[in-house]
């Protein structure tokens, strides 16, 4: 089995995704704001997704982590690198619960997230995969300083805008503040 | 993280957790109308999915689906287990062959393995099977382990049929008990050719 490892950042707290975190995951993929992430789904359909989470850890070493504020202890989404078929490859992903969008937080995690392809699982190179109207999306990706390189037709999720992150040695280079 | 997923050891069958490298044959049968009357035929999106939710399953209620393999020769012919995902109004005895590996009494050797330990290792006091009535094999596999058609038991869409298995009390020693198992020890008897066609 897979240990999911837990990382700390500033503000946020990455740890293993839980069936406990179903009740703020199905009312955001019952909402609107889920149309950008595969959603609207149903509360049994998100269960499966939060399975899937789960699963996804086991076949690849990694996945998504479950996202909490420090403060408060409370959920905010989930952050993490994601690799299903029908990936044109390996991705760093953000989803956050309606409400806790506009504080820094996708970009806080994903750093994280992204750092720990880097140096743990020694990737050389990671993509995003945005929806081409989710702009709070893109606003994440420019803020860690990708670019959108492609777009790639997805077999579920239609037309997706592929943004290429920087790579460990751009980051060494330019420093992890600059694009912070 | 929960305990390691147990392995069992059947006359034929090992059952282990779903592994990575164990992918392709589910796929093969997800893609396929073999998997007409568990939701299929998938894209690979969905059945990569499908098959991350059913490990992931193990994690969150610490039971699921095995993988059977060949004791001998390791090769995967499907998957038997407990199976509750949300919306599933109880647990459930589930199981999928591979089309190549139908017919040879699998199903059935795998699935009472899995009944045995959900009844005396996980404490289930029943269980039941949802299957589509138009899935005749599977029905036929339902009855040959004992389970009979509960009416009065929530169905999980109204599209199936909702078969229930014997308790672990009138299991235990009973004439059904010993008939599964007299019928898995002529299959995996090589002197037992019999004529005809088991179904699963």
């Amino acid at each position: 089995m897979t240990l999911i490892p837990r990382l700390e950042t500033e503000r946020l707290i990455l740890r293993a995704p839980s069936e406990a975190d179903l009740n703020a995951e199905a009312e955001f993929f019952a909402s609107d704001a889920s149309r950008f992430v595969g959603g609207p789904l149903r509360r049994d359909e998100t269960w499966r997704a939060i399975a899937m989470m789960l699963g996804h850890w086991m076949i690849r070493g990694y996945g998504f982590w479950g996202v909490e504020e420090k403060s408060t202890g409370v959920y905010v989404g989930h952050v993490g690198l994601w690799y299903p078929e029908a990936w044109p490859e390996a991705e760093i992903g953000w989803t956050l619960m309606s409400g806790f969008t506009g504080k820094g937080y996708a970009t806080e995690a994903a750093q994280a997230a992204r750092a720990h392809a880097y140096d743990v699982l020694g990737w050389d190179t990671a993509v995003s995969l945005i929806a081409p109207d989710n702009v709070g999306s893109r606003k994440v990706a420019e803020r860690l300083g990708a670019s959108h390189e492609t777009d790639y037709d997805h077999p579920a999720y239609g037309t997706l805008q592929v943004w290429r992150h920087l790579g460990p040695t751009d980051l060494e280079n330019g420093g992890m503040e600059a694009y912070a | 993280m929960p305990k390691n997923i147990p392995v069992i050891e059947t006359k034929r069958l090992v059952l282990r957790g779903p592994e990575a490298s164990d992918y392709p044959n589910f796929k093969a049968t997800f893609t396929s109308y073999r998997a007409r009357f568990m939701g299929g035929p998938l894209n690979t999106y969905e059945s990569w999915m499908l098959y991350a939710a059913e490990i992931g399953h193990w994690q969150i209620h610490g039971f699921g689906m095995w993988m059977i393999h060949d004791k001998v020769t390791d090769e995967t012919y499907g998957m038997a287990g407990g199976w509750q995902p949300a919306g599933w109004p109880e647990k459930e005895l589930a199981w999928v062959i591979w089309p190549d590996a139908a017919g040879h009494g699998y199903a059935l050797e795998a699935t009472n393995a899995a009944r045995d330990y959900a009844y005396g290792e996980l404490g289930w006091d029943t269980a039941v099977s949802y299957i589509d009535p138009k899935n005749l094999d599977s029905i036929r596999l339902a009855e040959r382990l004992g389970a009979k058609k509960d009416h009065e038991a929530a169905t999980v869409d109204g599209n199936d049929a909702v078969y229930r298995h014997p308790a672990p009390a009138d299991l235990a020693g009973s004439q059904l008990a010993h008939g599964i198992e007299m019928e898995v020890g002529h299959y995996a008897d090589p002197m037992f050719k019999p004529k005809g066609w088991a179904l699963d």
